[in-house]
């Protein structure tokens, strides 16, 4: 049974951002960041257009740090920023308005937080090679103020009504929210993101200890992919707390860095035990979203 | 048995900073655990009644920081203050009517935090210049390199009672409690060089049942499992010791703040617990006045 939304109150507006540059510190050009070892690296980061990587692939293993599949798309004026990354919800439609990629669709498959404050989206490799930095792309945003009827213990964040649709949420017996998931990460292997808002930005599975990663099951994550994130309270940013369980999608790659790992970006949380994650092989939104491709 | 250091090569060097006014901004509501909307006081500026050795826990505050909390307006010295002061360091007030008072370095937020005699309080002014005795960034523990300081005066790391065991391999630090890896929350995302990381109070009950509740500004504690040498992260088999520099927090996700003092990623730092693991014991901060 499919759970009641308040859906056809949803107001949905556009939100706007331009293709983001990579970037850099500037002078003395100290481009190094360190790893958990404080041994120097140079790697692509998050921005830009990614010509290679999109959801569906692995989580772990390219060559970069918190790498964003797709295209990144952020707007410089910060007020601006702040209504895409908040308004923005995975799943939400967008469009290319600039450039030779003009009328290319895609869609919202994340966030990124407090550095960087991008949204990113998926667009067919095709068209991404015919986009440029700058490009504007709009977003058909609509998600922000659903309620699931039946469910007033679970709060919905950065969730479009085609997500929650497409993950084919039920209620289960006992009252609480089915939410199949591909993974469930427990608390102590989650980092930075934490104490930091939850309607936007990403909270990162730490990834250093890679005997640990393993023992939890999350070392063959993939981007895209659902998960649960145990004893986690996202109601008002992220902390812990006994009881409480919030739903992720895995917007971002894999880092070097300490306290960093694959991205999550939050789109259900409950303080109250509210939701049941089931977990089922596969879980990613790139098969709710991409079966048209 | 002092344990052998690099302290004489270590160089001393000033900065310095003005004290700090409290600012907020409007409607200045922070959401609590559970969405109300809070207007607190307790950073920046002169903490007059909130002292290193009172609780962390308790006050009608958000982010209490003991004391006086200074800052440098030009973002470069601003870094450099807060990378090259260490804890314990001697501070000096050098403009306005307490003029010559000596104070001492007691941790480091988004401002650092000095400690200063009531009776000196009473006379700083939002804007005052205190200067500090730059000393102990660089200072390693000879016997121990797999073991990393940070921003540990050669003043603290003598007066900590330390103890070398296993046969010279491991040291053994007085610590009033351990702090649960995964209660360890913002500030994740910051360098471990950069201020603190707060321990998340969000689940009370779990602070009372741990008695975490109890802990007090200036405690010295130890996070097993954490490797903060280069972040702040999971490692099994990592301890990192650090120290209380701020009050508890309303917010999810947040807590008292627990900066880094010494951090290994293998199994060198043992630890005893000991209710007086205090620095204002350590540093006989309460005693003078």
């Amino acid at each position: 049974m499919s759970v009641r939304t308040n859906k056809d109150k949803l107001v949905a507006v556009s939100v706007m951002g331009q293709i983001a540059s990579p970037g850099f510190p500037g002078l003395p050009a100290e481009p190094y960041r360190l790893d958990a070892h404080g041994r120097p690296f140079l790697l692509p980061t998050y921005g830009g257009i990614v010509y290679n990587v999109s959801v569906g692939d692995s989580a772990y293993g390219w060559l970069a740090d918190c790498i964003h599949p797709g295209v990144s798309i952020s707007l410089k004026d910060d007020n601006g920023n702040r209504g895409l990354n908040l308004f923005a919800c995975v799943g939400n439609s967008a469009m290319v308005m600039t450039g030779d990629a003009r009328g290319a669709k895609g869609f919202v498959t994340g966030k990124s937080g407090r550095f960087s404050e991008h949204v990113i989206l998926h667009f067919s490799k095709a068209d991404r090679e015919k986009m440029a930095i700058g490009d504007k792309i709009n977003i058909k945003s609509v998600g922000v103020g659903m309620e699931l009827l039946d469910h007033p213990n679970v709060t919905l964040k950065s969730c479009s009504v085609d997500l929650i649709e497409g993950l084919e949420v039920t209620t289960n017996p006992d009252g609480r929210l089915n939410v199949p998931v591909t993974a469930v990460v427990p608390p102590h292997l989650l980092g930075a993101g934490a104490g930091l808002t939850s309607e936007g930005g990403s909270l990162h599975i730490q990834s250093q200890d890679r005997d640990a990663l393993r023992e939890a099951g999350l070392d063959a994550l993939r981007l895209g992919d659902v998960v649960a994130l145990t004893d986690y309270d996202s109601s008002f940013n992220h902390g812990y707390l006994r009881g409480a369980l919030g739903i992720g999608v895995i917007g971002q790659g894999d880092s070097p860095r300490s306290g960093y790992g694959p991205g999550v970006t939050l789109v259900m949380t409950s303080m109250t035990g509210g939701i049941n994650p089931v977990v089922s092989p596969g879980v990613n939104i790139a098969d709710i979203f991409l079966s048209n491709e | 048995m002092p344990l052998a250091t690099n302290e004489a090569h270590l160089v001393e060097m000033a900065v310095m900073g003005n004290i700090s006014q409290p600012s907020l901004r409007y409607p200045g509501y922070t959401l609590d655990n559970i969405g109300v909307g809070r207007v607190l006081p307790g950073m920046s500026g002169v903490v007059y009644n909130a002292r290193v050795g009172d609780p962390a826990f308790g006050w009608a505050g958000d982010h209490v920081e003991p004391g006086v909390s200074i800052a440098n307006p030009d973002a470069a010295a601003e870094f450099a203050l807060h990378y090259l002061t260490c804890i314990g360091n001697r501070a000096v007030v050098t403009s306005g009517m307490a003029k010559g008072a000596e104070g001492i370095v007691t941790g480091e937020h988004a401002r650092m935090l000095v400690d200063f005699a009531p009776d000196v309080n009473e006379l700083l002014c939002v804007g005052d210049a205190i200067q500090i005795f730059a000393y102990g960034r660089g200072l390693a523990l000879t016997d121990f390199p797999q073991i990393e300081l940070k921003k540990v005066s050669p003043r603290l790391l003598d007066g900590i009672p330390l103890e070398v065991t296993d046969g010279g391999r491991k040291i053994r630090v007085p610590v009033t409690m351990e702090l649960p890896p995964r209660i360890m929350g913002s500030g994740a995302e910051l360098n471990s060089e950069y201020v603190d990381q707060d321990l998340m109070s969000g689940d009370r009950a779990l602070m009372a049942d741990l008695g975490i509740d109890q802990m007090r500004l200036g405690d010295l504690v130890v996070i097993p499992d954490a490797d903060h040498r280069y972040g702040r992260g999971y490692r099994k088999g990592a301890a990192t010791i650090a120290l209380c520099i701020h009050g508890d927090s309303v917010m999810t996700g947040h807590g008292p703040g627990i900066l880094t003092l010494m951090s290994a990623p293998e199994p060198v730092i043992e630890w005893v617990i000991d209710p007086n693991a205090n620095i204002a014991n350590y540093l006989n901060i309460r005693e003078a006045s």
